[in-house]
């Protein structure tokens, strides 16, 4: 398996890999989720309307605790990640993945997976990383001013010391970038590997505590990057910091 | 670039990728977190109305209570003012009646006593009436053998008058 994601064919010049089969399959079952949940909400809820309703509650709520009256602002974007993310990498968990070959003319007779985990795709980690950081950057405008938001990269005040903690805060934005999209890619990476070399050395049971295992890694990873861009945004749009 | 051509990162799948993240954003803002909060501001407003209703229902119930109180003393102190006065006016009622029973006894007795009287008084003019006739009789008995019818009648005539005026004395 490499790194990079296999390419099964091109529609007009765009490459189609197996992430980009998975994308569209999540962006499916999220759409379906919107619209059935849009369609069907109530104020005396469902099972199902209770469950996402708690997950919505819960990031809400969490936001308000954080950041106050920017929570409205700050909560649909941090929920739209976690539900991509978490729901892309459940999604990754179910049978087929990897198992289902897809036969290129660059592949060997094995032929490429046809599905993989989304999220092992640096493409799309980074794509959200970028999201994130554009997102909170756009906040920071809005809620502090453009001339609160340049103070703290660019500042004449007790120089020198500060106008290095404005380049060590630029550092930190970049570094952002980076730790975001390396972390989820790594840890979704590396959890397809494992599984991969579990169901090699022997199909049966051994691979399911690592399955469980890849399960908590699914949801811790999309909760961490959620809680992070809540936590940056909050930072970044906090006049006193 | 070797880097980045080993991670397999390209312009196109990141465009990709970041366009569908923000498509993806958009249609979930629209479709569920819109309404979901929408339904979620609804159901807390009518939570905290049915709490304040609750309140309310709450306090009512304690001034109804109160109330209750209030009007429960009102009228045991009522009640307590209508015995007294039933007390007191049974007291008259009782006296009254015992002074008019009294009265009446007293008119009763008189009544028989002024009868009694009048009987006892009707009954001495008939014994003395009595009297007089078995006194004649027992005269003109004595006397018809002794005496002549004149000397007979004249002799009963002055014992009558006798007899009559001890009577009437």
């Amino acid at each position: 398996m490499q790194i990079s994601p296999d390419i099964l064919f091109q529609i007009a010049g765009f490459p189609v890999t197996n992430t980009v089969v998975t994308t569209i399959i999540t962006d499916i079952a999220i759409i379906a989720l919107a619209i059935t949940m849009g369609k069907v909400i109530s104020l005396k809820p469902g099972k199902t309307q209770n469950a996402v309703e708690s997950v919505i509650d819960y990031f809400r709520d969490t936001a308000k605790e954080i950041a106050g009256d920017r929570a409205e602002f700050i909560y649909p974007w941090v929920l739209s990640f976690f539900l991509f993310i978490v729901i892309s990498n459940l999604i990754s968990q179910f049978p087929g993945f990897e198992s289902i070959r897809f036969h290129t003319l660059a592949s060997d007779h094995n032929g490429v997976p046809f599905l993989r985990a989304a999220t092992s795709d640096l493409n799309l980690t980074l794509a959200l990383a970028v999201v994130s950081v554009v997102v909170t950057h756009y906040f920071s405008i809005k809620h502090t001013g453009i001339k609160a938001y340049f103070t703290r990269f660019i500042t004449f005040r007790m120089f020198p010391i500060f106008l290095f903690v404005g380049i060590l805060e630029f550092v930190n934005e970049v570094t952002k970038l980076i730790s975001f999209s390396f972390r989820l890619f790594g840890n979704i990476f590396a959890g397809e590997r494992v599984m991969a070399t579990m169901y090699g050395l022997l199909s049966f049971g051994l691979p399911l505590p690592f399955m469980v295992l890849e399960l908590m890694v699914a949801l811790i990873q999309a909760i961490v990057f959620a809680m992070l861009t809540m936590a940056f945004m909050h930072i970044m749009t906090d006049k006193s910091h | 670039m070797e880097i980045i051509q080993k991670f397999g990162l390209e312009a196109k799948l990141f465009l990709f990728q970041l366009v569908n993240f923000l498509i993806i954003v958009f249609i979930l803002k629209k479709f569920l977190y819109a309404p979901l909060k929408k339904t979620l501001d609804e159901r807390k407003c009518k939570i905290e109305q049915s709490l304040q209703d609750a309140k309310n229902a709450k306090i009512a119930l304690e001034n109804a209570g109160e109330e209750g109180k209030k009007i429960i003393s009102e009228a045991k102190s009522n009640a307590e003012t209508l015995t007294a006065a039933m007390k007191v006016s049974i007291e008259e009622t009782k006296e009254n009646a015992t002074f008019e029973a009294k009265r009446r006894s007293e008119q009763i007795i008189d009544d028989a006593k002024q009868k009694a009287e009048a009987e006892f008084e009707n009954m001495n003019k008939q014994i003395g009436k009595m009297s007089i006739d078995i006194s004649g009789k027992v005269i003109s008995k004595v006397f018809s053998s002794l005496f002549t019818d004149d000397e007979k009648q004249k002799l009963v005539s002055r014992a009558l008058e006798k007899i009559d005026e001890k009577i009437t004395n």
